[in-house]
């Protein structure tokens, strides 16, 4: 018994150091490029990479070495005292939910901080950005490991700030560094975005969601006088009063919206299209360790608390209802626009919204059906393969973007030659994100998925299941397109341009190809053995709801289907519409961008429906432009207006001038009977005295 | 130690004339260095008396007023601590604002007088010098007087004692802008004499009203319950009316943009963050503590007004650009946070509006020094004019968009520690009444802080990212003078953010014992 507690005093500390070690690196970065600035040697002028790059993998370690404490499904729960006046703890939970996350993120992570060093090399306002990009690994780690909202909360705003930082890391606004088409305008609103200006939509936006998450958390504090995880499932009468006056499930919601915000979700999705003006090693950190993943596991985290509540007769059925509808509408709005748009980065970025809308889908069926552990483990699952695949393929795109100087799809083309090892590597991350069968982790998460959206039972299952499998095809097809349009094809002017200038179109450095090797290489190893490792997160999943929400999982038999003896135990339907949606998305990708057989320009011409499928797709749903005149026109506008007509009218003038020359005027009145004159003052005077006889004697 | 809050308030007015006498003989720097070891004393006087409790030193006066004492408990404190610390730090931050304004008026000066352009470079020289000690000592003798007179107003135990300190503090400041301020700086110094005025004279209207029921003028002496209802409805209305000039609310704030736009930029880092929150210390101690039940009738009228004013000032913010006016309306729609605040009637709320008190103090002090290192060192003040300082000035962008988180509430800095407990209050209010007015100001308030992000982040946009402008390809970094105070307040915000209970300790037990919880 000694040895276990020695062993738990030794995981909370690795705990505390997994997201203490960032932020600790982030303070003494500054220092230490002021040290190294006089010093020439090729050390010192990368030394903050380096000491980022170490405590990253310092912090990641400390992650790892918790992973027996998942495996057994453990728990360490540490608190110190922080607010005390208020009896609220700062604390940590290393739970097998919090300690797998912790080791996605720390891994990723590290190897696109790796990544960055040559990405990044030669950037003058490097210590800057080695700053934020450790302040914004602290910062997920924070979120990940707190024990409370409040404190989740300081991770949550350090992720946006880092984020907003990030974006608009190039502040000067150099036209290279923007994003969209140049003088392109929707509906009146121009679709072309400066770093500055994309870094503050994300802020603001993610703030909306924010601003709920903090409504949210503060209805449960009042209720419950805490914010702490394991305080709320302890004792659950809060949610019995909150029921009662029907504030539980919009309290749930307005939490749920922070994730919103943060996981890019339908409406508060378009900030993520124009953060892709950061360096693109953010763009990937954003993308798959940080940023958008932190929604996904607030889900994850609250999830089983709301489905809990459930099974204890307290109904929050809405809420699941809500997370899987917003996540399937995500998925699908998404990816057709990701179809259409001719920017390589973006089209990542939209994938990923769609993906994480996948994840949210899972995670809000699972609490529609009978085994919540279904749901849960496809969404988180999900969420671990995403990172590695996508990791993967935006730190390719940015070695293209980088080799190529372009953000256009249009702008490469018949790379595949020059960049052996890059086309390699995307195409296995690629296929990842395409869901190719059997091989890729992609596939059996996605299957999964599937499976637990079709099992469900409710009343949505057949609704949600379609767009699944619509947005899987569609995801097959856009990965497709890019791949086609970049490596396949003949050689773009812009390249043929460059190679007449004498730039040699090569590799990308050993720092950058190796990050996304290793990912692309995961995504196909962890791929051939995907299926045992969904049932171990599965077993880790199963006793982890059951110890800590005394969630109930009943096993099952399994009962022999049709499905080969490898495959036993997946669902034939699921499987089956997996596999054609891969075959037919994939199969038209190919006949237009790789075989060519159908020229994509022609074909969209061809037909004025087709044109305008393509123009409403590309135009973003007009999503985007009708938030701009609602949110940022209108109330400008109408602040316009107000200082003006009120402010500078009526209270300016009418405080300051108006009051002094009405003063000015009555006192020159007044003046007016001051003549000097004394006939005057006698005709007054009689006639005032007249009057005053008159009146006696009436 | 005893004497210690008559000692903090007394010094300052003693020594304001051995200041002025310093800085004429010996120049800006010794002046400077003895008020900064003046207010440096009493500053810590000050924390070591908040350290050590509750406070409270008696002195004789007249008969006729009572007595004449300082009083320094839960709420008095973090607001005491707050304007001795901004004027200690701004001193320092002084020196090279104000020289900088000497020169610019000495220039100003010869041009109005040409007989004294024959002069040789060497008298006109001196001619300067001697200008510029004189005017320094001045300031600094001014600048003595007027943070004693906020210290005074929030440590007074005495209505009429109250009433006295809240003038003196407008005199000093009627000087400061009068002289060197920008524009028609004697029109807006008159304009800011002839509002704050008016406004004292209805708070006074109310204190003689209270006075004369009571038959006292001490704060010992006044209990609610000897008070006819509706003269004590008639009096709380006429301090709120009265402090809400100060406080500049909604209808009565049209001098503020004016007085914070056009004073020195030291003294609008003071007169914004320190100054016009007294108003909101008064609100308190008047109404929230000697006047409950009536405040319990006029709290839903603080509410609506808070929040009112908050998003009006927000909106307004947004179409500035002036820098200095920019802050000047966002300082407004703070305001309307703690008048929001105070509306709340919880011990939550109340204690989030005491908290923005002392975060909106350490973040516009911050961005109203931002302002005045870019008047210095730019010598504009019109936001469209500036763009891409951050490269230029990297301590100052930092330090502003630090100040600038501050004041929107995004942890870890000392905002976020205002504002959530501000809006939990809120909150609980709502849910506690049922009220569905109050549950809609609270979603609103929310929406506020919304806009709050975004009038200052599309100004740090526009002023410190983007392209740089021609002009401003030669800018430097403003000297150490500006910058320490700056990264002292940003230090402190987080401190503060991540350890609330520096205030929270001494602020929550007093709103729990005034609300009776």
């Amino acid at each position: 018994m000694a040895t276990e507690l020695m062993g738990f005093e030794i995981g909370a500390t690795s705990a505390w150091l997994v997201w203490i070690l960032p932020f600790a690196a982030a303070l003494i970065i500054p220092g230490i490029a002021k040290l190294s600035k006089n010093v020439t040697s090729n050390f010192s002028k990368n030394a903050t990479g380096y000491v980022a790059i170490g405590f990253a993998l310092m912090s990641t370690l400390s992650a790892a070495s918790m992973i027996p404490i998942a495996l057994e499904a453990g728990e360490i729960h540490n608190q110190i005292p922080w607010i005390e006046s208020l009896g609220l703890k700062a604390g940590i939970l290393a739970d097998p939910l919090s300690i797998i996350m912790a080791n996605v993120v720390g891994w990723i992570s590290f190897l696109i901080l790796i990544y960055s060093t040559g990405y990044m090399k030669g950037d003058k306002d490097i210590t800057r950005f080695w700053f934020w990009m450790m302040f914004f690994i602290g910062s997920m780690q924070l979120i990940v490991l707190s024990d409370n909202l409040l404190q989740v909360f300081f991770g949550w705003e350090g992720v946006g700030l880092a984020s907003y930082a990030l974006i608009s890391f190039w502040y000067r606004d150099k036209k290279k560094d923007h994003v969209g088409t140049e003088g392109r305008t929707v509906l009146g609103m121009l679709d072309y975005y400066s770093p500055t200006h994309a870094g503050m939509k994300a802020f603001i936006m993610t703030k909306v969601g924010d601003v709920m998450m903090i409504a949210g958390m503060l209805l449960i504090f009042l209720f419950a006088g805490t914010f702490g995880f394991k305080e709320l499932i302890g004792d659950t009468e809060w949610a019995v009063t909150m029921t009662s006056q029907g504030l539980l499930v919009p309290a749930f919601v307005l939490i749920f919206g922070g994730a919103v915000g943060k996981s890019a979700q339908f409406p508060l999705n378009e900030w993520l299209l124009e953060a892709m003006t950061g360096p693109t090693a953010v763009s990937a950190l954003i993308h798959a360790a940080t940023m958008v993943k932190a929604g996904v596991f607030l889900v994850a985290r609250i999830g089983p608390l709301v489905f809990a509540l459930g099974a204890a007769g307290i109904l929050a059925d809405q809420f699941f209802e809500i997370v899987a509808w917003v996540g399937a509408i995500t998925a699908l709005l998404l990816a057709t626009q990701a179809m259409v748009n001719p920017e390589i980065k973006k089209v990542l970025a939209y994938s990923t919204g769609s993906q994480i809308g996948y994840m949210m889908m899972a995670l809000g069926v699972a609490g529609l059906s009978y085994q919540y552990v279904d749901g849960y483990t496809a969404g988180f699952f999900h969420l671990i393969s995403h990172a590695m695949f996508k990791a993967s393929l935006f730190m390719a795109a940015g070695s293209l973007l980088h080799v190529v100087g372009s953000r256009f799809m249009t702008d490469m083309g018949g790379l595949r030659k020059q960049m052996k090892k890059t086309y390699a590597f995307m195409w296995a991350a690629g296929l990842g994100l395409m869901g190719a069968p059997f091989i890729t982790t992609g596939f059996w998460s996605k299957d999964a998925i599937f499976a637990a959206v079709y099992e469900s039972g409710n009343e949505w299952a057949m609704p949600l299941y379609a767009i699944a499998v619509l947005t899987a095809v569609i995801t097959a097809f856009y990965t497709m397109r890019m791949m086609g349009l970049v490596f396949f094809g003949k050689k773009s002017k812009h390249i043929e341009k460059m190679e007449e200038e004498g730039h040699h179109i090569h590799e990308a450095s050993l720092s950058m190809w190796i990050p996304y090797g290793i990912l692309a290489v995961l995504t196909i190893g962890i791929g051939l053995i995907g299926l045992s490792m969904e049932e171990g997160l599965h077993h880790t999943f199963v006793d982890y709801l059951e110890n800590s929400f005394g969630i109930h999982t009943e096993h099952y038999a399994i009962e022999a289907s049709i499905l080969p003896e490898f495959l036993q135990g997946l669902n034939p339907v699921a499987l089956g519409s997996s596999l054609a949606a891969f075959a037919i998305g994939a199969g038209l990708g190919y006949i237009f961008y790789i075989g060519r057989w159908v020229d994509p320009v022609k074909f969209v011409n061809s037909n004025i429906i087709f044109y305008g499928i393509h123009k409403f797709l590309l135009n973003r749903w007009y999503l985007n432009a009708i938030i701009y005149w609602c949110f940022v026109v209108a109330p400008l506008w109408l602040a316009r207006g107000v200082f003006r007509y009120f402010e500078k009218t009526a209270i300016d003038y009418g405080m300051n001038d108006g009051f002094q020359k009405a003063v000015l005027w009555s006192a020159k009145v007044v003046q007016g009977t001051q003549t000097g004159v004394s006939q005057s003052y006698l005709f007054v005077f009689g006639a005032g005295l007249l009057f005053v006889v008159l009146m006696l004697l009436i | 130690m005893e004497y210690a809050l008559l000692q903090a308030v007394v010094l300052p007015l003693l020594l304001a004339p051995v200041a002025y006498i310093i800085g004429r003989k010996a120049g800006p720097t010794p002046a400077m260095w003895f008020t900064f070891a003046i207010l440096l004393y009493t500053t810590i006087l000050i924390i070591n008396a908040a350290l050590s409790g509750t406070v409270e030193e008696h002195y004789p006066w007249t008969s006729q007023f009572g007595e004449f004492g300082f009083l320094m408990d839960g709420l008095a404190s973090p607001f005491a601590i707050m304007i001795y610390v901004l004027s200690t730090i701004l001193v320092l931050y002084s020196k090279p604002y104000m020289l900088h304004i000497f020169h610019h008026q000495f220039e100003e000066e010869q041009n109005i007088n040409p007989s004294a352009s024959g002069q040789t470079s060497v008298i006109e020289s001196s001619a300067l010098s001697n200008y510029v000690n004189t005017k320094s000592g001045l300031y600094f003798a001014l600048y003595l007087l007027f943070a004693m007179g906020m210290l005074g107003t929030v440590l007074a135990t005495n209505l009429i004692e109250f009433f006295v300190f809240f003038e003196i503090m407008l005199i000093p400041g009627f000087f400061l802008v009068a002289l060197w301020g920008a524009g028609q700086r004697r029109k807006i110094g008159l304009m800011f004499l002839f509002w704050t005025h008016s406004g004292a004279v209805v708070l006074l209207l109310g204190f003689l009203m209270i006075g004369f029921t009571v038959g006292s003028f001490d704060f010992a002496d006044i209990n609610e319950s000897e008070i006819p209802q509706d003269i004590a409805m008639f009096s709380a209305v006429a301090i709120a009316l009265g402090l809400g000039v100060k406080l500049a609310v909604f209808m009565f704030h049209i001098w503020l943009p004016y007085v914070h736009g056009a004073a020195p930029t030291p003294i609008s880092a003071l007169l914004s963050p320190a100054m016009i929150g007294i108003g909101a210390y008064g609100i308190f101690r008047l109404i929230v503590e000697f006047l409950p039940a009536t405040f319990a009738d006029l709290a839903i009228w603080f509410y609506i007004w808070g929040l009112v004013t908050m998003i009006y000032g927000g909106a307004m913010a947004l179409m500035q650009d002036d820098i200095k006016r920019l802050l000047a309306y966002s300082s407004i729609s703070q305001m309307g946070y703690l008048l929001f605040g105070i509306g709340t009637i919880s011990v939550l709320g109340l204690t989030g509006a005491e908290m923005m008190y002392v975060t909106h103090a350490i973040g516009k002090g911050i961005l109203f020094m931002m302002a005045g290192v870019i008047i210095v060192k730019v010598g504009t003040r019109s936001i469209s004019k500036l763009g891409g300082l951050a490269g230029k000035m990297p301590i100052t962008a930092v330090c502003a968009v630090i100040g600038a988180l501050t004041i929107m509430g995004i942890p870890p800095t000392s905002g976020f520690m205002g504002e959530w407990i501000l809006f939990a209050g809120a909150l609980e209010t709502a849910i506690e009444e049922g009220s569905t007015l109050r549950a809609v100001g609270f979603g609103l308030g929310l929406v506020a802080t919304v806009l709050t992000m975004s009038y200052l982040l599309w100004m740090l946009k526009r002023v410190f990212f983007g392209k740089t402008p021609e002009h401003l390809e030669n800018v430097k970094e403003g000297s150490w003078y500006m910058t320490a105070p700056m990264m002292v307040l940003a230090g402190f915000s987080i401190v503060l953010g991540i350890y609330p209970d520096i205030f929270y300790k001494t602020i929550i037990p007093y709103m729990s014992g005034v609300l009776g919880v």
